[in-house]
Protein backbone atom coordinates (compact mmCIF):
# COMPACT_ATOMS: atom_id res chain seq x y z
CA UNK A 1 0.00 0.00 0.00
CA UNK A 2 2.58 2.21 1.11
CA UNK A 3 4.32 1.72 -2.63
CA UNK A 4 1.38 2.55 -4.44
CA UNK A 5 0.75 5.79 -2.39
CA UNK A 6 4.97 6.71 -3.30
CA UNK A 7 4.07 5.59 -6.70
CA UNK A 8 1.57 8.19 -7.25
CA UNK A 9 2.96 10.69 -5.18
CA UNK A 10 6.42 10.69 -7.02
CA UNK A 11 4.21 10.26 -10.07
CA UNK A 12 2.74 13.83 -9.56
CA UNK A 13 5.64 15.57 -7.86
CA UNK A 14 8.67 14.71 -10.75
CA UNK A 15 9.46 17.58 -12.53
CA UNK A 16 9.57 16.24 -16.25
CA UNK A 17 7.25 18.96 -16.62
CA UNK A 18 4.93 19.50 -20.26
CA UNK A 19 6.75 15.95 -21.54
CA UNK A 20 6.00 14.40 -17.72
CA UNK A 21 2.32 15.42 -18.21
CA UNK A 22 1.86 14.37 -21.49
CA UNK A 23 3.79 10.92 -20.26
CA UNK A 24 0.68 10.70 -17.17
CA UNK A 25 -1.77 11.31 -19.73
CA UNK A 26 -1.17 8.87 -22.01
CA UNK A 27 -0.73 6.12 -19.08
CA UNK A 28 -4.07 7.36 -17.53
CA UNK A 29 -5.57 7.90 -20.54
CA UNK A 30 -4.45 4.33 -21.81
CA UNK A 31 -5.71 2.37 -19.01
CA UNK A 32 -9.30 3.91 -19.28
CA UNK A 33 -9.62 2.65 -22.66
CA UNK A 34 -8.42 -0.83 -22.02
CA UNK A 35 -10.53 -1.40 -18.85
CA UNK A 36 -13.49 -0.01 -21.33
CA UNK A 37 -12.75 -2.19 -23.95
CA UNK A 38 -12.64 -5.54 -22.28
CA UNK A 39 -16.04 -4.59 -20.60
CA UNK A 40 -16.97 -3.50 -23.88
CA UNK A 41 -15.74 -6.34 -26.02
CA UNK A 42 -17.20 -9.06 -23.91
CA UNK A 43 -20.44 -7.02 -23.82
CA UNK A 44 -20.90 -6.80 -27.53
CA UNK A 45 -20.08 -10.70 -28.08
CA UNK A 46 -23.66 -11.30 -25.91
CA UNK A 47 -25.10 -9.76 -29.04
CA UNK A 48 -24.52 -13.39 -30.56
CA UNK A 49 -24.32 -15.41 -27.63
CA UNK A 50 -26.84 -14.06 -25.23
CA UNK A 51 -29.09 -11.71 -27.33
CA UNK A 52 -31.39 -10.57 -24.37
CA UNK A 53 -28.78 -9.96 -22.07
CA UNK A 54 -26.86 -7.54 -24.38
CA UNK A 55 -30.70 -5.85 -25.27
CA UNK A 56 -30.45 -5.34 -21.31
CA UNK A 57 -26.65 -3.74 -21.40
CA UNK A 58 -27.27 -1.66 -24.36
CA UNK A 59 -30.11 0.04 -22.49
CA UNK A 60 -27.96 0.42 -19.42
CA UNK A 61 -25.34 2.17 -21.51
CA UNK A 62 -28.26 4.93 -22.52
CA UNK A 63 -27.94 5.85 -19.14
CA UNK A 64 -26.93 9.65 -18.66
CA UNK A 65 -23.23 8.64 -16.68
CA UNK A 66 -22.75 6.35 -18.89
CA UNK A 67 -23.62 8.59 -22.00
CA UNK A 68 -21.09 10.83 -19.97
CA UNK A 69 -18.58 7.92 -19.49
CA UNK A 70 -18.61 7.83 -23.57
CA UNK A 71 -17.84 11.21 -23.66
CA UNK A 72 -14.96 10.61 -21.62
CA UNK A 73 -13.86 7.89 -23.19
CA UNK A 74 -13.62 9.81 -26.74
CA UNK A 75 -11.38 12.51 -24.99
CA UNK A 76 -9.15 9.61 -23.80
CA UNK A 77 -9.48 7.80 -27.63
CA UNK A 78 -8.22 11.22 -29.47
CA UNK A 79 -5.68 12.21 -26.64
CA UNK A 80 -3.81 8.66 -26.80
CA UNK A 81 -3.96 8.48 -30.43
CA UNK A 82 -2.35 12.02 -31.37
CA UNK A 83 0.44 11.73 -28.78
CA UNK A 84 0.54 8.47 -29.86
CA UNK A 85 1.67 10.00 -33.11
CA UNK A 86 4.28 12.21 -31.68
CA UNK A 87 5.65 9.77 -29.48
CA UNK A 88 6.17 7.45 -33.00
CA UNK A 89 7.73 10.14 -35.18
CA UNK A 90 9.87 11.25 -32.00
CA UNK A 91 11.27 7.85 -31.92
CA UNK A 92 11.96 7.53 -35.42
CA UNK A 93 13.05 10.87 -35.99
CA UNK A 94 15.27 12.11 -32.79
CA UNK A 95 16.82 15.02 -34.84
CA UNK A 96 13.05 16.19 -33.41
CA UNK A 97 13.27 16.21 -29.56
CA UNK A 98 14.69 19.61 -29.56
CA UNK A 99 11.05 20.51 -30.56
CA UNK A 100 9.72 17.96 -27.83
CA UNK A 101 7.59 20.57 -25.50
CA UNK A 102 6.08 22.53 -28.85
CA UNK A 103 5.18 19.18 -29.87
CA UNK A 104 3.59 18.35 -26.31
CA UNK A 105 1.68 21.54 -26.70
CA UNK A 106 0.64 20.82 -30.76
CA UNK A 107 -1.42 17.59 -29.39
CA UNK A 108 -2.96 19.43 -26.44
CA UNK A 109 -4.21 22.08 -29.15
CA UNK A 110 -4.79 19.79 -31.47
CA UNK A 111 -6.70 17.57 -28.88
CA UNK A 112 -8.94 20.20 -27.67
CA UNK A 113 -9.57 21.74 -31.18
CA UNK A 114 -11.20 18.26 -32.19
CA UNK A 115 -12.68 16.89 -28.77
CA UNK A 116 -14.70 19.90 -27.80
CA UNK A 117 -16.73 20.08 -31.21
CA UNK A 118 -17.49 16.40 -30.81
CA UNK A 119 -18.05 16.05 -26.77
CA UNK A 120 -20.65 19.58 -27.50
CA UNK A 121 -22.31 16.96 -30.63
CA UNK A 122 -22.27 13.69 -28.08
CA UNK A 123 -23.61 15.88 -25.16
CA UNK A 124 -26.63 16.88 -27.78
CA UNK A 125 -27.36 13.52 -28.40
CA UNK A 126 -27.52 12.40 -24.78
CA UNK A 127 -29.89 15.20 -24.25
CA UNK A 128 -32.16 14.03 -27.07
CA UNK A 129 -32.08 10.28 -25.77
CA UNK A 130 -33.07 11.54 -22.02
CA UNK A 131 -35.79 14.24 -23.49
CA UNK A 132 -37.05 11.18 -25.52
CA UNK A 133 -37.19 8.45 -22.98
CA UNK A 134 -38.84 10.88 -20.51
CA UNK A 135 -39.19 10.09 -16.90
CA UNK A 136 -37.34 6.40 -17.59
CA UNK A 137 -33.95 8.24 -18.44
CA UNK A 138 -32.70 8.04 -15.20
CA UNK A 139 -34.13 4.69 -14.41
CA UNK A 140 -31.63 1.83 -14.46
CA UNK A 141 -33.23 -0.85 -17.02
CA UNK A 142 -34.28 -3.90 -14.90
CA UNK A 143 -32.36 -7.36 -16.02
CA UNK A 144 -35.46 -9.36 -15.24
CA UNK A 145 -37.94 -6.88 -18.03
CA UNK A 146 -35.08 -8.42 -20.70
CA UNK A 147 -34.85 -11.75 -19.51
CA UNK A 148 -38.54 -12.81 -20.30
CA UNK B 1 18.20 25.28 -14.28
CA UNK B 2 20.33 25.11 -17.39
CA UNK B 3 18.90 24.82 -20.85
CA UNK B 4 19.89 22.57 -22.94
CA UNK B 5 21.98 24.00 -26.29
CA UNK B 6 21.41 21.36 -28.62
CA UNK B 7 20.63 17.36 -28.41
CA UNK B 8 23.28 14.58 -29.99
CA UNK B 9 22.29 11.39 -30.54
CA UNK B 10 23.86 8.25 -32.39
CA UNK B 11 22.87 5.40 -34.09
CA UNK B 12 23.21 2.16 -31.87
CA UNK B 13 22.68 -1.62 -33.32
CA UNK B 14 19.47 -2.61 -31.58
CA UNK B 15 19.22 -6.42 -30.92
CA UNK B 16 16.23 -7.89 -32.17
CA UNK B 17 14.77 -9.33 -28.95
CA UNK B 18 11.53 -9.62 -27.73
CA UNK B 19 11.53 -6.30 -26.00
CA UNK B 20 12.76 -5.07 -29.39
CA UNK B 21 9.81 -6.18 -31.77
CA UNK B 22 7.16 -5.61 -29.10
CA UNK B 23 8.31 -1.80 -29.27
CA UNK B 24 7.60 -2.05 -33.01
CA UNK B 25 4.59 -3.77 -32.52
CA UNK B 26 3.25 -0.97 -30.33
CA UNK B 27 3.78 1.85 -32.99
CA UNK B 28 2.90 -0.44 -35.87
CA UNK B 29 -0.39 -1.05 -34.18
CA UNK B 30 -1.07 2.38 -33.27
CA UNK B 31 -0.93 3.50 -36.74
CA UNK B 32 -3.23 0.66 -37.43
CA UNK B 33 -5.59 1.89 -34.51
CA UNK B 34 -5.40 5.37 -35.40
CA UNK B 35 -8.06 4.44 -38.41
CA UNK B 36 -9.86 1.73 -36.78
CA UNK B 37 -10.45 2.60 -33.01
CA UNK B 38 -10.49 6.88 -34.09
CA UNK B 39 -12.68 5.35 -36.86
CA UNK B 40 -14.70 3.18 -35.11
CA UNK B 41 -15.56 5.80 -32.48
CA UNK B 42 -16.45 8.33 -35.25
CA UNK B 43 -18.72 6.35 -37.17
CA UNK B 44 -20.75 4.34 -33.49
CA UNK B 45 -20.37 6.92 -31.27
CA UNK B 46 -20.43 10.61 -33.73
CA UNK B 47 -22.18 9.83 -36.88
CA UNK B 48 -24.46 6.81 -35.52
CA UNK B 49 -24.91 7.24 -31.37
CA UNK B 50 -25.43 5.15 -29.00
CA UNK B 51 -28.84 6.42 -27.46
CA UNK B 52 -30.08 4.78 -30.27
CA UNK B 53 -28.43 1.90 -30.35
CA UNK B 54 -30.68 -1.46 -31.32
CA UNK B 55 -29.49 -4.94 -31.29
CA UNK B 56 -31.07 -4.66 -34.82
CA UNK B 57 -28.60 -1.97 -35.68
CA UNK B 58 -25.42 -4.87 -34.91
CA UNK B 59 -27.43 -7.64 -36.75
CA UNK B 60 -27.27 -5.20 -40.09
CA UNK B 61 -23.58 -4.26 -39.62
CA UNK B 62 -22.55 -7.38 -39.29
CA UNK B 63 -24.38 -9.21 -41.60
CA UNK B 64 -21.89 -7.70 -43.80
CA UNK B 65 -18.59 -8.84 -44.19
CA UNK B 66 -16.95 -5.80 -44.89
CA UNK B 67 -17.97 -4.94 -40.87
CA UNK B 68 -17.05 -8.21 -40.08
CA UNK B 69 -13.66 -7.56 -40.92
CA UNK B 70 -13.17 -4.36 -39.65
CA UNK B 71 -14.78 -5.32 -36.24
CA UNK B 72 -11.79 -8.50 -36.46
CA UNK B 73 -8.64 -6.26 -37.21
CA UNK B 74 -10.27 -3.61 -34.40
CA UNK B 75 -10.71 -6.44 -32.15
CA UNK B 76 -7.49 -7.90 -32.70
CA UNK B 77 -5.18 -4.92 -32.59
CA UNK B 78 -7.16 -3.06 -29.79
CA UNK B 79 -6.71 -5.93 -27.48
CA UNK B 80 -3.13 -6.97 -28.08
CA UNK B 81 -1.58 -3.04 -27.85
CA UNK B 82 -3.91 -2.55 -24.97
CA UNK B 83 -2.73 -5.52 -22.83
CA UNK B 84 1.11 -5.16 -23.97
CA UNK B 85 0.82 -1.77 -22.63
CA UNK B 86 -0.93 -2.67 -19.07
CA UNK B 87 2.27 -5.33 -19.20
CA UNK B 88 4.47 -2.19 -19.71
CA UNK B 89 3.07 -0.19 -16.92
CA UNK B 90 2.85 -3.03 -14.43
CA UNK B 91 6.45 -3.90 -15.29
CA UNK B 92 7.32 0.02 -13.94
CA UNK B 93 5.84 -0.79 -11.00
CA UNK B 94 5.84 -4.37 -9.99
CA UNK B 95 9.60 -5.62 -9.08
CA UNK B 96 8.97 -9.01 -8.32
CA UNK B 97 10.48 -11.28 -11.25
CA UNK B 98 8.53 -13.95 -10.35
CA UNK B 99 5.85 -12.45 -9.69
CA UNK B 100 5.98 -10.19 -13.41
CA UNK B 101 5.88 -13.53 -15.39
CA UNK B 102 2.91 -14.90 -13.61
CA UNK B 103 0.63 -11.32 -14.49
CA UNK B 104 2.55 -11.97 -18.08
CA UNK B 105 0.89 -15.29 -18.28
CA UNK B 106 -2.45 -14.52 -17.29
CA UNK B 107 -2.76 -11.09 -19.39
CA UNK B 108 -1.21 -13.19 -21.99
CA UNK B 109 -3.98 -15.84 -21.50
CA UNK B 110 -6.92 -13.34 -20.64
CA UNK B 111 -6.09 -11.69 -24.29
CA UNK B 112 -5.97 -14.29 -26.00
CA UNK B 113 -9.10 -15.91 -24.71
CA UNK B 114 -10.56 -12.31 -25.23
CA UNK B 115 -10.02 -12.48 -29.29
CA UNK B 116 -11.08 -15.96 -29.47
CA UNK B 117 -14.47 -15.38 -27.99
CA UNK B 118 -15.49 -12.33 -29.48
CA UNK B 119 -13.31 -13.63 -32.89
CA UNK B 120 -16.48 -16.42 -32.77
CA UNK B 121 -19.51 -13.34 -31.84
CA UNK B 122 -18.35 -11.89 -34.83
CA UNK B 123 -17.57 -14.41 -37.19
CA UNK B 124 -21.11 -16.97 -36.50
CA UNK B 125 -23.45 -13.98 -36.10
Amino acid sequence: MSTLVLTIRESIRYRGRSGHLSWIAHRISGLAILAFLVMHVWDTANANFYPALYEWSIELFKHPLFALGEIALMAAVLYHAFNGIRITIMDFKPELWKHQTRSATIVWALFFVVFIPIAILMFRELMHGCAARGAACWQIPSLSDFLN
Amino acid sequence: MTTPTGITYRKVAVPSNLERRAFLFMRLSGAALLLLAVGHMMIQHVLNSSQNLTLQFVAQQWSSWGWRVYDMLLLFFAITHGFNGLRNVLEDYVHNRNAVKWINRFLFVFAILTIIWAGIAIATF
